[in-house]
C-alpha cells in the first residue's frame, strides 16, 4: 500500500463532502440536538421547579383551605409568602377553582396529630395547566413540612434508627451538573463517532452501486488503499467535530477537564465503530443491507459496552469531570488494540475481495 | 380507469415485494435474527448490570463506615475510607466529605451536584428503612389524595398575562358561576398497609434516570391516587414514553427501505425501465409504498398486541407512518449521493422525531402537548380516552403534509428530475417548481402559498414547544423572530422559484400581482386550517403571534402581501443575489408588526 495513494482517495473524500454541504447538514444536526437536549432539560425544571422561572417568583398563589383552622397545615400554608391560605366550604372552593380564583384547594379532615391512623388529606387542583404543576410543588414542599411536624409528634413510636447526616445548607445545587457532564458531553463527544461510521457505509457502497469503483481501480489505486483511504477520510473528521464541540462548551463556560485524552479516546472509539461499518458495507456492497445491520450491531455493541463498569463512554465522562488516575491509559491501550486487530481482519478480507470480480 | 389504476398499484407492490425479499434474502434475514438475540442478551445484561455511564463522577471520603457502605450502594460516587484527619488534611481531593455524620462539600458546582445527589441517596435510603416501621403510619403519617378538576375556562388563561386571578386579598374569593355539590373525600387510604410499604419502597429503589437529573419529576404510584408528600408533583409519564420509541424505531426504520428503493430506481438510471411503462407515477409511489406501509401497520398492530395495549391507538400511529413515509418517498428523490441521502434522512428522523416526541413528555402538564399525535397514545395508555377533536387537532397535519409531499414526489416522478445531479437546493427549487404553471403563474403561486401552510404550522409549532420553556419575555421575542423569518420564507418560496424557471425574470405585473396572490393563498389556507385546528392554541399570546389574529382580516393581508413585495422587488431588481437581504427586511417588518399588534410598540 502506498501511502500518498490512500492520502489521495482520503482527500477525494473530504472535498467531495466539503463539495455536497452534507457535512453542514451532520453539524446542523447535531447543534439542532443539542439545542434541543439543553432546551427539554432548561423546561422540565423550570416546569417542575417554579423557581427556575424568574417569571413566576413573587407571585401568591391562593389556595382554598377546607377544614379546622387549629391544626399545623394552615399556618404552614399562610406563613408562606407565595401562598395565601383561604377558609372555605369544599363547594364554592372547587368551584371558584374552576373559575381559577384560587389555585388549589386541599380539605383537611379533623384527625389529630397523635391520631393512631393516618392523616388523609385531598389536594385538588387543575387538569394539565402548567400553573397547576407549579403549585403541585409549592404544596409538596408544604406537605413535607407537616410530615415532619406529625413525625416528631410520632417519633416515640418510631422503632427503626435509619443513619442520620447533617448536610450544610448550602441550598440552590446544581440541576445540571450530571446532566452536562453525565449525558450531554459524552453524547455530543461521540456523536460525529457514529456519523462517521454510517459515512464508510455509504462511501463504500456507492462505489460499488454506482460502478465507479472499477474505474478508480483501473488508475494506480488499489482496492486497499482505496478502502484505508476512506477511512482515514471519516476518521479524520471525527476530531475535528469533537473539538469544536468542546471548544464551544468552553465558550459557554463549560470547561471539561483533559481534553486531549478525551479527543484521543474519541478517536479509537470512533475507529472501532468505523471498522465494523466498513465490515458491513465489504460483506453487502449494497447500502440497505448494510445500514441496516451495521446499525443494528452499534446499538448492540453500545448497549453491551453501557453494561460495562468503565466503558469508554464513562471514561469520557470521567475524564471530563477529572475523577480518573492514570488507569484510563490502559483502557485506551486495550481499545487500541482491538482497533489494530480489526485493522488486521479487515485488511485481510479487502484483500481476499479485492481479487474477486467486482460485482 | 380507476380499476385499472389498482391494478397498476397491485402490479407494482407485487414487484416491489417480491424485490425487497430477494435482496433481503441475501444473508440480511439470518444476521438480522442473530443481531436480535444478541440484542436481547445485551439488553438483559445491562438491565442486570444497570448502566455505567456516570459511574465515578464523585469523590466521597468518609470515616463513618456504615454511611459509606450505604452511599456506594450509588455508582456515581467513589466512596475512600480513611481516618477524620487524613481526609481532612486531603480534602481537595474530595467532592464531598463526612466525618462522623457531619458533611462537608467542595464550595463549586460539582460539590453542590454531589450534594444533592448525596441528599438523594440519603432520603432514597431513609424511605426504604421507615417502610420497614412496625408501626407504618408513625414513619408514615400523611398521605395525600391526589384530586384533579377541569377547568372552566380556557387553559391559554394562564398564558395570556392573567397568570392568577385577582390575589392576594384579604378574604377568600367568591365563585361567580354556580356551586356544584362536591363529594366530601373520606379520609381514609383504602389500601392495607402491606400495599403502601410495598409502593414506598418500589418508589424509593426505582432508579428514574430522568428524574436523576431534575430531581423535582414526581413518579407514577401505583396506589391511584394516594401517595406520600414525597410523591407527590407530576409524573413524568416513563413508561408510555419508553413505549413511544418502541413504536417509532422500527416505523422509521422500515420507511428507510422505501427511501432506498426509490433512490435505487435513480442510480444508473434503473429506473427508466419502470418509467417506460405506461403507468402513472403516482400508481407507481403508492404501489412502491403499498408492501413498506402494510409492514408498518403489522409491526405496529403487533407491538400493540404483544403489550397487550389498547387496539385504538393504532389510530394516531397512522398519520405518523403517512408522514414517515411521504418524507421518505422526497428524501429518496432529492438526494443526489447516499451521504446526502443518510444525512438528510438523520436529520429528517431527528426533526420529526423531537417534534413527535417531545410534546409527549409534557402530556401530563400543558395541552400544548397535544400537538403530538403520540401525546394521544400516551394518555391512552394511562387510562384517558382521547376526543374526536383531540385527533383531529394533533394529527391534521401530518394527514395534509403527508397528502401534500406525496403530490409533490408524484408530479416530478419523471426521467428529467428523477436522474438530474444538481445540488440539493437547485433540486428542491425545481421539484417545487414543479406544481409551478408558467401560462397561469398567478393561479400557482395562490395555490402554492395555501399549500406551505401545514408545513408552516409544523415548524412553527416545532418552535412554540422549543421557546415555551424559556422566561416570559424571551421567548415571547424569539418567537416573533421565528415565526416572521420562517412566514416569509415560506411565502417568497413561489416567487422565487418563479424568478429562477422564467425566462425574463420576474415582470413588475408579477412582483405585484404575484405577491397579493400568494398572499392570499397564504391567508385563505391559514384561515382554513386554523378553522378545523388549532383554535386552542391560537387563543395564547402565542397563538397571536404564531397565527395572526382572527378578526381583522385586510391587516394581515396587507402585512403578508407587502412583506412578500418587499422580497419580489429585491428579486426583480437586483436578481437572486438580493434573496436574503431582501427575507431579513421582509422579517424585520413583520416583526415590528406583531410588536405593535401586541402593544409593546405603541403608535
Amino acid at each position: 500500500m502506498k501511502s500518498r495513494n490512500i492520502a489521495i482517495v482520503a482527500k477525494k473524500e473530504l472535498s467531495g463532502l466539503y463539495a455536497e454541504k452534507t457535512i453542514v447538514f451532520a453539524i446542523l444536526l447535531q447543534l439542532f440536538i443539542a439545542l434541543f437536549s439543553s432546551f427539554l432539560m432548561v423546561g422540565l425544571t423550570a416546569m417542575y421547579d417554579p423557581n427556575a422561572i424568574s417569571g413566576y417568583q413573587g407571585v401568591e398563589y391562593g389556595i382554598g383551605y377546607v377544614g379546622e383552622k387549629e391544626g399545623g397545615l394552615y399556618s404552614i400554608i399562610d406563613d408562606r409568602r407565595d401562598l395565601a391560605a383561604y377558609r372555605m366550604d369544599l363547594d364554592s372552593a372547587i368551584a371558584s377553582l374552576k373559575e381559577r380564583q384560587i389555585s388549589a384547594v386541599i380539605w383537611v379532615p379533623p384527625t389529630l396529630p397523635d391520631d393512631e391512623g393516618p392523616i388523609v388529606v385531598t389536594l385538588y387542583t387543575l387538569q394539565n395547566d402548567i400553573q397547576s404543576s407549579i403549585v403541585e410543588v409549592k404544596m409538596k414542599e408544604v406537605l413535607l413540612t407537616f410530615e415532619e411536624e406529625l413525625r416528631s409528634v410520632r417519633s416515640e413510636r418510631l422503632m427503626m434508627n435509619p443513619i442520620k447526616l447533617n448536610f450544610p445548607d448550602t441550598r440552590g445545587g446544581s440541576n445540571y451538573f450530571e446532566f452536562v457532564f453525565g449525558l450531554l458531553i459524552p453524547l455530543l463527544v461521540f456523536m460525529p463517532a457514529i456519523i462517521s461510521a454510517a459515512l464508510i457505509i455509504d462511501l463504500i457502497t456507492e462505489e460499488y452501486q454506482s460502478g465507479t469503483l472499477e474505474t478508480l481501480l483501473s488508475t494506480t489505486v488499489t482496492y486497499s488503499e482505496m478502502l484505508w483511504g476512506k477511512i482515514l477520510a471519516c476518521i479524520l473528521i471525527v476530531p475535528v467535530q469533537s473539538a469544536a464541540w468542546l471548544a464551544l462548551l468552553a465558550a459557554n463556560g463549560i470547561v471539561v477537564q483533559h481534553p486531549v485524552e478525551i479527543l484521543l479516546h474519541v478517536i479509537f472509539g470512533s475507529m472501532i465503530l468505523i471498522l465494523i461499518g466498513a465490515f458491513c458495507a465489504l460483506h453487502y456492497r449494497e447500502r440497505t443491507s448494510a445500514q441496516f445491520i451495521f446499525s443494528t450491531a452499534v446499538v448492540v455493541v453500545i448497549i453491551l459496552a453501557m453494561a460495562v463498569p468503565y466503558n469508554p463512554l464513562n471514561l469520557l465522562v470521567r475524564l471530563a469531570v477529572g475523577t480518573i488516575g492514570p488507569l484510563h491509559w490502559m483502557i485506551l491501550s486495550g481499545i487500541v488494540a482491538l482497533a489494530v486487530l480489526l485493522s488486521i481482519l479487515l485488511n485481510r478480507y479487502a484483500e481476499r475481495i479485492g481479487l474477486l470480480p467486482m460485482r | 380507469m380507476g380499476m385499472s389504476t389498482l391494478r397498476q398499484i397491485s402490479v407494482i407492490a407485487r414487484w416491489e415485494l417480491l424485490r425487497t425479499l430477494s435482496t433481503m434474502g441475501r444473508g440480511v434475514l439470518p444476521a438480522a435474527i442473530v443481531l436480535f438475540v444478541f440484542l436481547v442478551a445485551a439488553s438483559g445484561l445491562a438491565a442486570e448490570s444497570g448502566v455505567h455511564l456516570q459511574d465515578g463522577i464523585y469523590r466521597l471520603g468518609t470515616d463513618n463506615v456504615p454511611a459509606g457502605q450505604v452511599i456506594a450502594e450509588d455508582t456515581r460516587f467513589t466512596v475512600y475510607l480513611d481516618s477524620g484527619q487524613s481526609l481532612w488534611n486531603n480534602r481537595e481531593f474530595y467532592d464531598v466529605i463526612i466525618l462522623n455524620s457531619e458533611v462537608y462539600v467542595m464550595d463549586d458546582e460539582k460539590g453542590r451536584a454531589a450534594l444533592t445527589s448525596l441528599e438523594r441517596v440519603f432520603e432514597r435510603y431513609t424511605a426504604l428503612i421507615n417502610a420497614e416501621e412496625p408501626d407504618l403510619y408513625a414513619a408514615y403519617p400523611l398521605w395525600i389524595d391526589r384530586r384533579y378538576e377541569k377547568s372552566e375556562l380556557d387553559f391559554t388563561a394562564t398564558q395570556s398575562g392573567q397568570r392568577v386571578s385577582p390575589i392576594p386579598q384579604g378574604q377568600a374569593p367568591a365563585p361567580q358561576g354556580p356551586i356544584v355539590p362536591v363529594a366530601t373525600p373520606d379520609g381514609a387510604v383504602p389500601y392495607d398497609p402491606r400495599v403502601l410499604r410495598a409502593e414506598i419502597s418500589r418508589s424509593a429503589v426505582q432508579d428514574d434516570s430522568v428524574g436523576r437529573y431534575t430531581q423535582v419529576i414526581g413518579q407514577e404510584s401505583e396506589l391511584g391516587s394516594f401517595r406520600t408528600p414525597d410523591q407527590l408533583a407530576p409524573p413524568l409519564p416513563f413508561d408510555s414514553i419508553i413505549l413511544i420509541f418502541v413504536f417509532i424505531f422500527p416505523l422509521y426504520f422500515t420507511s428507510q427501505f422505501y427511501m432506498m428503493s426509490i433512490m435505487n430506481e435513480r442510480i444508473e438510471r434503473r429506473g427508466e425501465i419502470l418509467l417506460s411503462v405506461p403507468y402513472h407515477p403516482s400508481a407507481i409511489i403508492i404501489g412502491k409504498a403499498l408492501p413498506y406501509l402494510a409492514m408498518m401497520l403489522l409491526i405496529s398492530l403487533l407491538i400493540i398486541l404483544i403489550s397487550d395495549l389498547p387496539l385504538i391507538i393504532i389510530l394516531p400511529l397512522i398519520p405518523v407512518i403517512l408522514f414517515f413515509l411521504s418524507a421518505a418517498l422526497v428524501i429518496g428523490m432529492l438526494a443526489r449521493s447516499f451521504k446526502e441521502l443518510s444525512f438528510l434522512s438523520i436529520f429528517f428522523s431527528t426533526v420529526a422525531t423531537s417534534y413527535l416526541f417531545f410534546p409527549s413528555i409534557f402530556a401530563n402538564v400543558h395541552v400544548v402537548s397535544l400537538i403530538s399525535p403520540l401525546t394521544l397514545i400516551v394518555l391512552e395508555i394511562q387510562g384517558d380516552s382521547f376526543a374526536l377533536t383531540d385527533y383531529i387537532y394533533s394529527t391534521s397535519l401530518f394527514f395534509l403534509t403527508s397528502a401534500i409531499l406525496l403530490y409533490a414526489g408524484s408530479v416530478n416522478f419523471n426521467e428529467e428530475r428523477l436522474f438530474s445531479l444538481h445540488r440539493l437546493l437547485p433540486r428542491t427549487i425545481e421539484f417545487i417548481s414543479a406544481g409551478i404553471s408558467k401560462r397561469y403563474p398567478l393561479i400557482s403561486v395562490f395555490t402554492l402559498g395555501a399549500l406551505v401552510i401545514p408545513f408552516v404550522f409544523m415548524v412553527q409549532l416545532l418552535g412554540l414547544v422549543l421557546f415555551f420553556n424559556l422566561p416570559m419575555p424571551l421567548s415571547l421575542l424569539l418567537l416573533i423572530g421565528y415565526a416572521a423569518v420562517t412566514e416569509e420564507v415560506a411565502k417568497s418560496i413561489g416567487i422565487y422559484a418563479l424568478a429562477k424557471i422564467l425566462p425574463g425574470g420576474l415582470t413588475w405585473r408579477l412582483v405585484i400581482f404575484g405577491s397579493a396572490a400568494t398572499a392570499l393563498g397564504f391567508l385563505i389556507g391559514e384561515k382554513l386550517l386554523l378553522f378545523a385546528t388549532i383554535a386552542q392554541v391560537t387563543e395564547s399570546v402565542f397563538g397571536s403571534i404564531l397565527f395572526l389574529s382572527l378578526q381583522v382580516l385586510w391587516m394581515p393581508f396587507l402585512l403578508h402581501a407587502g412583506c412578500l413585495l418587499v422580497v419580489a422587488v429585491a428579486l426583480k431588481t437586483g436578481g437572486l443575489r438580493l434573496y436574503v437581504p431582501g427575507i431579513i427586511l421582509a422579517a424585520i417588518i413583520h416583526v415590528l408588526y406583531n410588536l405593535i399588534v401586541i402593544g409593546v410598540i405603541s403608535l
